[in-house]
């Protein structure tokens, strides 16, 4: 049989790899300073660019998409060619993956500092930049699937799987929930509103975890593991059910995001169900995984490369078992908006995530330089330290989500809030915030001493920028006859186009099911006749709200419990956010819910506030807003956005925006000039703080005597919320 | 005390049933297509990560 000879391009692994570590250090700091903040609020260096708001998403967006972004890239571009026997399709297509994808990057460091933010979690990105993601996706997709489909190997390994079902589904998820109407060039509005776009960006925002944290790296596991080991992984055909039914599941649990809020419990119930389904598959693949091991452990004792797999696939298996046991409805209302949330993911991040891409970047590199790695001795410093430091994260953070949880809902005996003061409950967890944030310092502590590491590696050795390989072409070889079941099973997955369109059928059944209804039946969301849109100086002071990021500590759902009535006032409705674009429910409250702030607390009360939270509430971690006090509004764009506004859907009249928007926006401003005049604080009235105070005082004053106009099912739903009272 | 956690879920009655089906649908079939497969095709499958082609593994092969 003819044989042909070609190379596999190492320089593209190598720029991956690189990129890797550095945004690896850079986003593993700006999360260590965002911790420190939540004990030592000062330590944002009084700047707005460097303050928890803003650096929350920095951090996330950092982590996920520059440095397992790029780990996923390093990974994937070193395995397929070796998979496939064939060089990339393109090397034009790989650099402008790797320019394109850092350059994006580069603008995210740019922009969310700067506060230009959809506010959508892990999709906070502004327009400009979206577009931009989507066609370096593209130039992705077309390069893996052109070398599947010119490859040599006529089978296709289970990690490819993984791989199509990545760069399909990342491509649908970010598409659909980055629909927005631009209202400037770092300004838009989503195009969906309330219970909607919550049930979109969770649909998102979860399967941004299972599409792009999960299976990129599950296919990882199966081609790295193997290697590492010396000996094929433990079950190929548990492989393939692992596969099948993590990407059909998978899709379908995001409402788990959602539970006790005013989505539809039909949808909540689903992701669920769906949420616990998912155990099975995921334990499959944890299982398959460690028992590629078995008669190998005397190779991790010696390999700090298998140790950092080991527990790798282990953190999978207890973040994968804990996922489902946290949408769980009962276990849920416990934990939401809690550190337990934190403690979770985490796990995940620090332990899944994190190690396998430490365990692929030292046997990556003695490879691409020909040579061992510089120092075992070191790499297992790394193993130690980066454990101890993950475990120094996540149990105080299981401690304070709990600690958090049950102070929330403690009574006395005679029936009142144990703890009314929301301000109790975040000191009690102070010091489990500082003990979080030695065990991050521990953890960058061990990537400093691996890219050290790495270094000497490198400067040890040669670099091998191509790779001679050998292979018959794909059409040269012979399939040996076969029938039934098996046939099919050997023509598919020879098919690599069709194999895409079946990945793509899967993960699109269970958005469909659930996204579709809610835009189809009207009973899903009901409207409240007395909810208006925000007035023009309420719209500005919520794109400031946006900005500062007060979305990453303060939600706006109020779940149907008594301990959360109690505390903070009626429960929330879906009508009630029929004009939020995009919405602000939020998933974490290291501050009070602001559902109901409106007519809480007087205007001066919230200049007060802003300009320093310790003097209306000693010992707050909320950071200070002085700038808000300073900065002029800016009502130039106030035009444009209300056309955005209109176009997705706000019913503002034509042409209010031309003249009577900005007259609108002048007496509501001098009216909080005149409030705050009242608690002796004199103001001007073009500055941003009078824009925030008023959206403040707009929220969740709505419904205030409001007849709801919500249909009996729903009613009845809303009734059997409540009835779940903890 | 399971029974009781279930009872205080909303609308638990409708899980087992669109589980079960699921379960079946998914997981069964899954099942069923991995089971039909030849153990040589699957060893072949196995073995690929360790079967790269390359002409020379130079230094990695010592670190292996």
């Amino acid at each position: 049989m003819k044989v042909e000879t070609f190379k596999y391009d190492n320089r593209i692994v190598r720029a991956f790899s690189i990129a890797t570590i550095v945004w690896g250090i850079v986003g593993m700091c700006a999360g260590l300073l965002a911790a420190v903040q939540l004990f030592w609020p000062d330590a944002n260096l009084n700047l707005a660019y460097t303050t928890f708001g803003r650096l929350r998403p920095l951090h996330t967006n950092a982590v996920i998409f520059a440095f397992v972004g790029n780990g996923m890239f390093a990974g994937i571009y070193y395995s397929l060619q070796r998979l496939c026997k064939a060089r990339m399709l393109s090397d034009k297509l790989s650099w402008i993956n790797f320019w394109g994808w850092n350059g994006i990057i580069v603008a995210a460091a740019l922009t969310l500092p700067l506060g230009l933010t959809t506010s959508k979690e892990y999709a906070e990105l502004e327009w400009p930049i979206d577009v931009a993601i989507a066609l370096v996706w593209v130039a992705f997709t077309v390069n893996l699937l052109g070398t599947i489909i010119k490859r040599r190997e006529r089978h296709m390994y289970v990690a490819i799987w993984f791989y199509i079902a990545t760069a399909v589904t990342v491509a649908v998820l970010h598409i659909v929930n980055s629909l927005a109407i631009p209202a400037g060039l770092f300004k838009s509005y989503s195009i969906y509103a309330g219970v909607q776009d919550a049930l979109v960006q969770w649909w998102y925002g979860h399967n941004a975890v299972a599409f792009f944290l999960t299976t990129p790296y599950l296919g990882l596991m199966y081609y790295y593991l193997p290697k590492a080991a010396g000996r094929p992984v433990f079950s190929y055909r548990l492989s393939i059910i692992h596969f099948w039914a993590l990407i059909f599941l998978y899709i379908w649990a995001g409402p788990h995001h959602l539970l006790f809020t005013a989505l539809p419990d039909w949808a909540q119930s689903l992701g669920m169900v769906f949420s616990i389904m998912l155990v099975a598959p995921s334990w499959g693949g944890m299982l398959n995984g460690l028992l590629t091991l078995r008669g190998a452990w005397d190779k991790v004792r010696e390999d700090p490369m298998l140790k950092f797999m080991v527990v790798a696939v282990t953190a999978y298996g207890m973040a994968t078992l804990e996922g489902p046991m946290l949408s769980i409805k009962n276990v849920n209302a416990l934990s939401h908006y809690t550190d337990w949330t934190i403690a979770h993911v985490h796990t995940g991040a620090l332990g899944w995530n994190g190690f396998l891409t430490f365990s692929m970047l030292y046997w990556l590199f003695p490879r691409l330089y020909n040579t061992r790695l510089w120092s075992n001795k070191l790499a297992n410093y790394h193993f130690w330290i980066g454990l101890l430091g993950m475990m120094f994260y996540v149990v105080p953070m299981y401690w304070s989500g709990i600690t958090q949880g049950l102070m929330w809902k403690e009574f006395t005996e005679e029936g009142f809030l144990q703890y009314p003061n929301f301000l109790e409950t975040v000191l009690q967890l102070v010091p489990m915030y500082a003990l979080r944030a030695v065990g991050g310092l521990l953890y960058i502590s061990g990537v400093f001493l691996m890219a050290y590491n790495l270094f000497k590696t490198a400067k040890s050795g040669q670099f091998v920028p191509d790779v001679e390989a050998q292979a018959a072409p794909f059409r040269g070889q012979e399939e040996k006859a076969s029938s039934g079941l098996h046939h099919w099973h050997r023509w598919l997955e020879s098919k690599a186009v069709l194999f895409t369109i079946l990945s793509v059928v899967a993960i699109l059944i269970g958005g469909l099911v659930e996204i579709v209804p809610l835009y189809l039946i009207k009973e899903n969301v009901p409207t409240i006749s007395s909810v208006r849109p925000y007035t023009p100086l309420e719209v500005l002071g919520r794109d400031i709200y946006i900005r500062e990021g007060c979305v990453g500590c303060h939600s706006q759902m109020i779940r149907p419990f008594r301990s959360e009535t109690e505390r903070y006032g009626e429960y929330s409705k879906a009508g009630e956010y029929l004009y939020d674009h995009p919405f602000l429910w939020g998933s974490k409250r290291t501050g009070p819910d602001l559902h109901r702030q409106g007519g809480k607390y007087p205007d001066a009360w919230h200049y007060n506030h802003m300009e320093d939270p310790r003097t209306t509430s000693p010992g707050s971690v909320m950071p200070r807003y002085p700038w808000l006090l300073t900065q002029e509004l800016d009502t130039s764009s106030l035009p444009s956005r209300i056309r955005a506004l209109r176009k997705v859907g706000v019913p503002y009249p034509d042409g209010f925006e031309d003249a009577e928007a900005m007259q609108d926006l002048e007496a509501q401003a001098a009216q909080v000039v005149a409030n705050l005049k009242e608690g002796l604080i004199e103001a001007q009235p073009d500055r941003e703080i009078i824009a925030l105070i008023a959206y403040l005082q707009r929220l969740g004053t709505d419904i205030k005597g409001a007849v709801t106009n919500a249909p009996a099912a729903t009613a009845q739903a809303q009734l059997n919320l409540g009835g779940n009272q903890p | 005390m399971i029974q009781n956690v279930l009872r205080s879920i909303g609308g638990v009655a409708n899980f087992g049933v669109i589980s079960i089906c699921l379960f079946f649908l998914v997981f069964g079939g899954a099942l069923v297509w991995a089971c039909l497969l030849r153990k040589s095709h699957l060893k072949h499958m196995s073995r690929l990560p360790l079967e790269d082609g390359t002409v020379q593994s130079k230094g990695a092969d010592c670190h292996e």
